[in-house]
């Protein structure tokens, strides 16, 4: 906003509902937000974009009251507040929608609702049910948010839990709401459903702030964009005229290519060869039913499919975490069907898992110990009885260097890393031991673009190395680009190897959800039906 | 927070402990006669005495409720129980020499506040200074368990006390006039409050919104911190209540009893312990928690009564290891027992 408009704004008396001028934050060593100056207006949504660690969640802890800043203002309609805490920000209507929710499993979805602030009956002293799951209906009807009042938490989806959280934040008479990257634990479909529900909100008069690093999303939904970049505003811009291509260099400072740059593959020997692979789920139900997909040097292999449809058990079968109920694996033209989880790990695969913080992590271990996992038996890092330190902080420090992982400090622990910083740690590990195979699951999951754009070169230098790479994303995109063929599992089944180059993101969606790639109209040529 | 129900569970530790013991009957002694003295003893006295040793172990099993619902795992109910025994008889002992006199009631209310000053300290210890629950809970046992007959050596010169007086029986008008059941309604004071406090327990944790915040508190602490409330303060209350609860039930048996017997594992002998299985079966319900005591209780009296009437002789050992296998027998086999996601967690605030 120019400064002439600002004044005429002022002028006119119809200040932004949410002003903040000059937020400076510092924590002991670093500046998370930098003389940040930001306008939001009444009745829009305004998207706050940026890299992981950019400042996005201190700014809005700031204006929900949660840090108080070092330096600098927020005004909420034209009047300078000071919040002691979120209690505070709440009395003037800001309220926050966490990333990970605040709800109670085992209560409904009313009491959740009206949590600290129960209506009560008979002196106060009990809570009026009824009012409750009547107060909540009558809210969710206004804004169109479809909940049960009298549901347990635990026994709804996600994306109806998180309308719970809207719920709790109006409830309590927010006008100004902020949400932490609410998306990134939504399906498709509900994304959309979100998107209607704060156009619902806009319309009734309220004023949403949605921090993302999904430029898609900011472009689809907001009005306004503005993009922090290492604790600074870059700019905000008008969500109308931006282009994706704008936005990506805003935030990362440089041209990124939103495009995977491939050149064509050099087929090698066949690496990895799974036959007629069956694997049950926790639950003992048939996961992947007798699936067979081979892997050969130099290539790129994608699975794609709806979370859930047997990815992760086939994955797992292969890497040795979970038995085979009948089948073969071959790894390097040896069959590896009953070898241990070790022994896959000495012979060169590498594995990036789903779960990063359950599968790949030793959150209360720093990144030196990290560094070494899965490897604490094999040289340079141990001579077979004794870990090489020297060795290993060596390792780690390139890992850290080469990934940009931040912070830089190897002895930083898991835990105190950004999701984003802790996968680039992992794919650095992995990626840098020199694999025959690299199995990466989900490789860019929560990461910002800058870091997906670098991961991605380095899945494609190491297929130019002529290793064999398999990939698992629910990211369309990503396993279109990345792959040289394309598996798609359904329920268990893998119903179709395709060529990425030329089938269509209309005829992936439907093969995902479960259309037989004979029913659709897929010339010989794209189908690639032999799975080897 | 629908009330988790008595269902099958219940019903089924029930029938695994009866199955339990006709089976020890039918090993022991040819069943049939045990079958039959069984039934012989039970009466309305019988009845009477189970539910008078279920007081103390019903009490230490709501309190432990209240305690762990919050988030604090409460395992001293055992050493919160002996101090209420001590603290009544000592209590008593020294207001006789006081122009005040014997008042058993007000002996009665200074044990409950020893026991709950006692759970104020494990309080202060868990949620201020962090300590782990489990090792703070055992050095109140410990600590409870040393001091009282140390005290006890001090002013008697013994562990145990002499006889300090008893509660008297009261009757309510009326209904102990009934025929056969009229027995169940003379009964000392402290019986008649677990009559109360059993309902007033579950309105409180199931309909109250101090409920609704104990469970948000032992669920999802997190949660009720960003809704504005205290966690802190409603763990304190959660403990406190379960100080004033063992308070209660340690200065009731020892005032029916009128001493307290400092010797060996002390008059409470383990109550407090099985107290807290009794609220693992009862799944945190008040409601199942007295059942489980009663159940527990019950099975006690009826070994005395085997031995005293019928010259049974089964080990008395073996009937106090029941609590404990049922126990095992629930969580292992019947696995429903819920505990509370954030029950031993440390909680601190962002702010």
């Amino acid at each position: 906003m120019s400064p002439d408009e600002r004044d005429r704004r002022a002028a006119t008396g119809t200040p932004s509902s949410v002003h903040l001028d000059g937020i400076t934050k510092r924590f002991p060593g670093v500046i998370a937000n930098d003389d940040v100056d930001l306008e939001v207006e009444r009745g829009t949504i305004h998207a706050l974009i940026g890299e992981n660690g950019a400042g996005k969640t201190t700014l809005m802890n700031v204006l929900y009251g949660l840090y108080e800043p070092t330096a600098g203002t927020v005004r909420i309609d034209g009047e300078p507040q000071t919040f002691e805490d979120p209690g505070d920000a709440m009395d003037v209507g800001i309220g926050m929608i966490h990333q990970h929710f605040m709800l109670v499993d085992t209560m409904t979805v009313a009491e959740n609702v009206v949590l600290g602030n129960e209506p009560t009956k008979w002196g106060g002293i009990v809570t009026d049910r009824a009012r409750a799951n009547r107060e909540t209906q009558a809210l969710a009807d206004r804004y169109g948010l479809e909940v049960e009042p009298t549901e347990l938490i635990e026994e709804i989806s996600v994306g109806e839990q998180q309308r719970v959280e809207i719920l709790k934040t109006l409830y309590r008479g927010a006008d100004i709401l902020i949400l932490d990257e609410p998306t990134a634990v939504l399906t498709p479909q509900e994304v959309e459903s979100l998107f209607d529900i704060l156009r619902e909100l806009i319309a009734e008069g309220k004023t949403i702030i949605f921090i993302t690093h999904k430029l898609g999303e900011a472009l689809e939904v907001a009005d306004e964009i503005s993009v922090l970049r290492t604790g600074e505003l870059v700019g905000t811009v008008d969500a109308e005229t931006a282009t994706r291509e704008e936005l990506a260099r805003m935030m990362v400072g440089r041209d990124v290519l939103l495009e995977v740059d491939k050149p064509a593959a050099s087929r090698g020997d066949l690496v990895l060869d799974v036959e007629d692979a069956t694997v049950e789920d926790d639950r003992g139900v048939v996961a992947a039913d007798s699936v067979s997909l081979g892997v050969h040097e130099g290539e790129v292999v994608g699975i794609a499919g709806v979370d859930g449809n047997g990815q992760s058990e086939l994955i797992e079968a292969i890497t040795g975490l979970r038995k085979l109920t009948s089948g073969t694996i071959t790894f390097d033209g040896r069959d590896i069907t009953t070898d241990s989880r070790r022994s896959r790990v000495s012979a060169g695969m590498a594995y990036v898992a789903e779960d990063r913080q359950k599968r790949s992590l030793v959150m209360e271990y720093e990144l030196r110990r990290n560094g070494l996992l899965g490897r604490q038996h094999l040289r340079p890092f141990s001579d077979g009885r004794l870990i090489d330190w020297g060795a290993t902080a060596d390792y780690v420090d390139d890992v850290i260097e080469a990934y940009d992982v931040r912070p830089t400090d190897p002895s930083a622990k898991a835990h105190s890393l950004s999701g984003g910083n802790q996968q680039k740690f992992i794919v650095g590990r992995e990626f840098e031991r020199d694999p025959s195979l690299v199995i990466a699951s989900q490789p860019t999951r929560g990461v910002d673009i800058g870091s997906i754009e670098f991961i991605h070169n380095r899945l494609l230098e190491l297929r130019a190395d002529g290793k064999a790479v398999l990939v698992v994303s629910s990211k369309l995109d990503e396993v279109t680009q990345l792959s040289d063929r394309l598996a798609v599992m359904y329920d268990g089944d893998l119903i179709a190897v395709v060529d990425p180059e030329t089938v269509t993101e209309n005829e992936l969606g439907l093969l995902m959800a479960g259309e037989r790639p004979e029913d659709l109209d897929l010339d010989g040529a794209r189908i690639r039906g032999t799975p080897a | 927070m629908n009330a988790p129900s008595l269902t099958r569970r219940q019903g089924l530790v029930i029938g695994v402990i009866l199955f339990g013991l006709l089976t020890l009957g039918l090993i022991i002694d040819g069943g049939r006669q045990l079958i039959s003295d069984v039934t012989g003893v039970l009466s309305v006295s019988y009845l009477t005495s189970a539910i008078r040793l279920t007081v103390p172990i019903a009490f230490a099993a709501m309190g432990g409720i209240f305690a762990e619902k919050t988030g604090v795992i409460n395992i001293g109910l055992e050493g919160l129980l002996i101090i209420g025994a001590f603290g009544a008889v000592a209590s008593l002992y020294a207001l006789s020499a006081t122009p005040i006199g014997a008042n058993i009631w007000l002996a009665f209310v200074l044990a409950i506040l020893a026991s709950t000053f006692v759970a104020l300290l494990f309080a202060i210890v868990c949620i201020e200074f962090k300590a782990d629950q489990i090792i703070a809970g055992l050095a109140v046992w410990l600590i409870a368990l040393g001091f009282a007959p140390f005290a006890s050596i001090i002013i008697w010169s013994r562990t145990s006390s002499p006889s300090v007086g008893t509660f008297s029986t009261v009757s309510i008008p009326g209904l102990a006039a009934l025929p056969s059941i009229g027995p169940l309604f003379e009964a000392t004071p402290p019986v008649f409050l677990l009559a109360l406090a059993v309902p007033f327990s579950w309105y409180l944790l199931n309909r109250t919104t101090f409920g609704m915040w104990i469970e948000a508190s032992g669920e999802d602490p997190k949660s009720l911190d960003t809704a504005g409330v205290d966690v802190r303060k409603v763990r304190y209350a959660g403990v406190l209540l379960s100080g004033v609860y063992c308070g209660i039930g340690g200065a009731g048996l020892a005032l029916n009893t009128g001493q307290f017997v400092g010797s060996g594992d002390t008059m409470i002998d383990g109550r407090g312990w099985i107290g807290l299985t009794a609220y693992l079966i009862g799944n945190y319900n008040p409601v199942g928690a007295f059942l489980a005591s009663f159940l527990f209780a019950g099975l006690d009296a009826l070994q005395l009564q085997l031995q005293q009437i019928a010259g049974y002789d089964v080990s008395s050992t073996l009937v106090e290891i029941i609590p404990y296998v049922a126990v095992l027998v629930v969580l292992t086999f019947v696995g429903r027992t819920r505990m509370p996601s954030a029950a031993g967690e440390h909680y601190e605030s962002d702010e």
